[in-house]
């Protein structure tokens, strides 16, 4: 790893959240660059650049971009996208913390590309210290007119406001964060229309993750083929990696893309706790499907290679779980947050996330039925692939996933629990499995 | 227009449609609880999944659009086990108190869950348990566990009612629809919510408990509660009236109608007060008599007073039939005084149905000839005129005029006042004959509501006039099942009469030489003299109405 490239989100730079600091090492050049180009030559460097988002679906930036309307008679938005509700999820943190002028210079040169007349910048409600640190940062822009009226000298125009989420991961799915905005219930929209079409308040609008944002002005600075050539070439740049579980040094990591995961965990993590064996890794976030311990040789952290191993990047929140963990009981906890945090608006998601969780709740508290395991994957299926946002989704791959690859964990629970326990399905069920 | 394949056959449709409004185009039903033709795609039951080939996933019928070559396959394995899946999520937490609930027999979770679920369920545990009797406002009650969260009425509120009163909280499974912090559901469109609620979770609050749905009839027919004449049923059951529902006609309520008609419109029809025979004033008091004699009363004493002695009264509340034929026998009397008296509150209208004039048939009654040739024979000029003495015999169909006290002193000064009328009012305490008219409810007849619609009537509570088998009414299960001897159907009949029928009488005593058999006779009569309903017939109208022709009647009926 000879051509490790320097950090380009997180850089060791004490005091980087000053204006006067980040200016110092070259902030806020970015934005000049980009003003002195024509929109559409801003958007090609993105583009060439093949950045893909880092919220989660790891679409290309650059050409979600091009979905934006060039001729409107409406104002144009842009999300920044700071809701980060994944579980294992905290890299978007880091960034308000440690760089926030970087994100907003990125969200400028967005709006300046795009023709973006307002940012709004939706994060967690319980991030009080990082929205404090970024509404300081945000104020010294406006200082500086790099925000405001008329930025940099030009006659370009774009405002940037922090809206505060409430609690509900739910928000952080695009059309439903455009909702919320707007004062309304945090339920996702039907699409199409697309949020480039009909967004924010009925206008064009794009949403992007902080730290895809976060990533814009570096691309400016040195160009998209420069940053198209770090980590794997169809998904390039460095990833803000979140580790956490049983490993030794848990915490948000930035690595080019394509790292081994086991050198993301033994290398960079520091191994696991007491030298033990891994059971299972989660590479995404909470959302992503499961690995097994022995599937993790030879894994790459890009697109690509989680793709082939039957999971998917997701936002880089690895969560590794030990040789002693009861894979059960995460499922079952992880399918209660998916339970607590479905909308309720679509019927899939709405019923069946809570009865995944009901089945999975007596799995471990009552001796086990077999036939819950098949029910239980097929409440999963049924889910899937049929409700109005990807929350559906999301729910039902951690159950799949660890129905296929820890089955024997369920099996082995059967006839373990003492008979005054024992669950005695009613008869009708019996007689249908029979 | 682009073609496309719905379950193997081609159909060529506008480009502009989802694929739910293309089958619905061509008679193919694909389920729905959420979608509604005319409130915003909320996509959220999912129960219309359909396949459509490319792609991946299954897709929702109601928010996709069809394109030219697109191959949708309503049916297929996939489809099929989709949409049961959706109906066991759906009923996972629902109540399943169908015995016991308003809406069974017209819910469209039990029809689909009939039709489109294997309908044994493999949820085994405890239900969410939310709230029961929840009253969202006057007029509906909520049962928030019965709730399948389609936001059908919360859409309606805000799109229709213009009036955001209802709304979502919590989330997952513990969603419960409810109104804003200080808000109730009382916009004067609130009942809609009910029908358009696809399960029993939103009730009416005075129809609940009432009646199973299929032990009532309904009768296709119109409200008379103002000159919109929305479309609705009339639902009866044991020849009671019980609820009114709204009909969709795009020309002229869509699915809606408001609350004042349906709750104000039909209590009447089955209140204590009705007058159930004719009665005729003797020493003082109104005393029930046969048909004949009232009418030979009627006969006797209006033969007593020189025509411009005489005036009459039509009502905006009779049909156009009924008008028609006081005007005819004013005619034949050579009586020039005659107009109505009309019911408008000013201001009390808005935007979606709700209209100032009070009455069903203003335009109807001065088409057929309700109104006076100038204003020397207009109505003030008749209270005038008897205030004065000059008039002294007065006939007033189917309209309490005495409810205004001005009106009601100058009735004390007639020598002889004949009321049509079907319930006890105050001006039948001036009348000397009081005709036992029927109401809208047990009448045929047409209306002509503010734009010139000719609207037709039917009977859906029978009477002695109307039989409800021989007349071929409404059936309901109780009146169809059953040995002659014990049909369950034993509500009251009334002896009353149509108006029309009862001119139609009085014209007979008076030496008219009328030939009507039914009120569709009387029509016909309208539409081959009344140019503006020429070409107009009971057929023509069907069930939807018909416009009055352009260049609106001046021609005087003909006696
Ligand atoms: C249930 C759900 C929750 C989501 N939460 C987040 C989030 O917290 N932050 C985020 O950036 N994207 C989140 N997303 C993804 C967004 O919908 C969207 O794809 C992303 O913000 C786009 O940004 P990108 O193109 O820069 O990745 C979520 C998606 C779903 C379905
Ligand atoms: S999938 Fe779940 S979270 Fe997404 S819209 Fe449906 S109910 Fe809401
Ligand atoms: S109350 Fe009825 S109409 Fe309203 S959301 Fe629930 S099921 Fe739909």
């Amino acid at each position: 790893m000879s051509d490790f490239p320097d950090k380009l989100l997180l850089p060791d730079i004490p005091n980087l959240h000053r204006i006067d600091v980040y200016e110092q090492h070259g902030g806020y050049a970015a934005i000049r660059k980009a003003l002195a180009m024509t929109t559409d030559a801003v958007i090609d460097e993105v583009k060439k650049s093949n950045l893909k988002g880092r919220g989660g679906a790891g679409f290309p930036t650059g050409l979600k971009w091009t979905f934006m309307p060039k001729q409107t008679s409406k104002p144009k938005y842009l999300c920044a996208n700071g809701d980060e509700g994944e579980p294992g999820t905290f890299k978007d943190r880091q960034i308000f913390e440690l760089n926030p002028h970087q994100f907003i210079e990125g969200c400028l040169i967005a709006s300046y590309a795009m023709g973006v007349r307002a940012t709004y910048v939706y994060i967690r409600g319980e991030y009080v210290k990082w929205i404090n640190i970024l509404q300081h940062a945000i104020d010294e822009a406006y200082a500086k007119n790099y925000i405001g009226n008329k930025i940099c000298g030009t006659n370009f125009s774009t405002d940037v406001y922090i809206v505060r989420g409430a609690g509900a991961y739910i928000c952080g799915e695009e059309s439903s964060l455009m909702n919320s905005i707007e004062g309304d219930r945090g339920y996702p929209r039907v699409k199409p229309p697309f949020p480039a079409q009909v967004g924010l308040w009925g206008c064009p609008t794009t949403i992007n993750n902080i730290e895809t944002l976060t990533n814009i002005p570096v691309i400016m600075n040195r160009g998209g083929d420069w940053y198209s050539k770090i980590g794997s070439s169809k998904h390039p740049g460095t990833l803000l990696y979140g580790i956490s579980g049983h490993v030794n040094k848990p915490g948000v990591y930035e690595l080019p893309t394509g790292v081994l995961l086991t050198d993301l965990i033994h290398k960079h993590a520091g191994g696991i706790h007491g030298g033990k064996k891994i059971k299972a890794v989660i590479p995404g976030g909470s959302s992503t499907m499961w690995l097994r311990g022995d599937e993790l040789e030879g894994v790459r952290m890009d697109a690509d290679s989680l793709k082939a191993a039957g999971t998917s990047i997701g936002t880089a929140g690895v969560i590794v779980m030990d040789e002693d963990t009861d894979v059960l009981k995460v499922l079952a906890r992880i399918t209660h947050f998916y339970h607590h945090e479905s909308c309720g608006q679509c019927t899939p998601c709405r019923e069946g996330c809570g009865w995944m969780e009901k089945i999975l709740k007596r799995f471990m508290s009552v001796d086990g039925n077999i036939e819950d395991i098949d029910l239980l994957l097929n409440v999963a299926n049924n889910i899937e692939g049929n409700t109005v946002c990807a929350l559906g989704d999301a729910a039902a791959w951690p159950v799949q996933s660890v129905i296929k690859k820890f089955r024997e964990e369920f099996e082995k629970r059967i006839g373990k629990i003492p008979a005054e326990n024992k669950y005695i399905p009613p008869p009708h069920l019996v007689a249908k499995s029979g | 227009m682009v073609k496309i394949t719905i379950d193997g056959k081609q159909y060529e449709v506008e480009n502009n449609l989802t694929i739910i409004q293309a089958a619905k185009q061509n008679g193919i039903h694909i389920p729905h609880f959420c979608w509604h033709p005319h409130l915003s795609v909320s996509g959220n039951c999912r129960v219309c999944l359909v396949e459509v080939e490319k792609m991946p996933k299954l897709v929702i019928a109601c928010s996709t659009q069809v394109a030219e070559g697109m191959v949708v396959n309503t049916n297929s394995e996939r489809v099929v086990q989709a949409r049961n899946a959706v109906l066991e999520f759906i009923l996972i937490n629902h109540p399943l108190d169908c015995p016991i609930c308003d809406e069974a027999g017209e819910c469209k979770l039990q029809d689909y869950a009939y039709k489109y679920s294997v309908g044994q369920s493999r949820f085994d545990f405890e239900k969410v348990r939310k709230p029961k009797r929840v009253e969202l406002g006057p007029n509906v009650m909520l049962d928030t566990e019965r709730c399948i969260m389609c936001s059908r009425c919360i859409r309606f509120c805000d799109e229709v009612a213009k009036k955001p009163q209802l709304t979502f909280t919590q989330r997952g499974d513990h969603v419960e629809l409810t109104t804003f912090p200080g808000e109730q559901l009382d916009n004067p469109y609130s009942m809609n919510v009910i029908e358009l609620c696809p399960v029993g979770a939103l009730t009416s609050r005075d129809f609940r408990f009432k009646a199973r749905v299929w032990d009532m009839s309904s009768t296709d027919t119109v409200c008379v509660g103002c000159a919109r004449g929305c479309n609705m049923k009339m639902w009866v059951r044991n020849n009671e009236v019980l609820r009114l529902t709204p009909r969709n006609n795009p020309a002229v309520n869509d699915y809606w109608m408001c609350d004042y008609g349906r709750l104000n419109t039909f209590k009447h029809v089955n209140a204590a007060n009705r007058i159930k025979a004719p009665m005729v004033r003797k020493d003082g008091r109104l005393v029930e008599v046969g048909w004949d004699e009232a009418i030979a009363k009627v006969g006797f004493e209006l033969k007593n007073f020189k025509k411009n002695e005489i005036a009459a009264l039509g009502s905006a509340y009779s049909t156009n039939e009924d008008n028609y034929l006081l005007t005819k026998l004013m005619n034949h009397l050579g009586v020039k005084r005659i107009d109505f008296v009309p019911h408008i509150r000013k201001g009390e209208q808005d935007d979606l149905l709700i209209r100032e004039d009070k009455t069903p048939n203003s335009v109807g009654a001065r088409e057929v000839g309700v109104r006076p040739e100038s204003a020397e024979f207009g109505f003030a000029s008749i209270l005038n005129e008897i205030k004065a003495g000059n008039i002294k015999a007065l006939y007033v169909i189917d309209d309490d005029i005495a409810a205004d006290p001005v009106i009601a002193d100058a009735l004390l000064k007639l020598d002889f006042l004949v009321v049509h009328a079907s319930n006890e009012n105050e001006t039948i305490k001036f009348a000397d004959v009081v005709l036992a008219s029927s109401t809208y409810a047990e009448k045929y007849g047409t209306f002509t509501n503010f734009q010139g619609r000719v609207q037709r009537n039917k009977p859906a509570i029978s009477t002695l006039e109307h039989d409800r088998i021989l007349d071929g009414m409404a059936l309901s299960r109780l009146d169809k099942f059953g040995a002659p001897n014990d049909r369950w159907t034993t509500g009251l009949k009334r002896d009353t009469r149509a108006s029309w029928r009862i001119l139609n009488s009085i014209a007979a005593v008076m030496g008219a030489k009328w030939k009507y058999n039914s009120c569709e006779d009387v029509f016909n009569e309208i539409a081959s003299t009344i140019s503006s309903f020429k070409g107009l017939s009971f057929l023509k109208i069907g069930t939807g109405g018909a416009m009055l022709n352009k260049n609106k009647e001046t021609v005087t009926v003909k006696s």
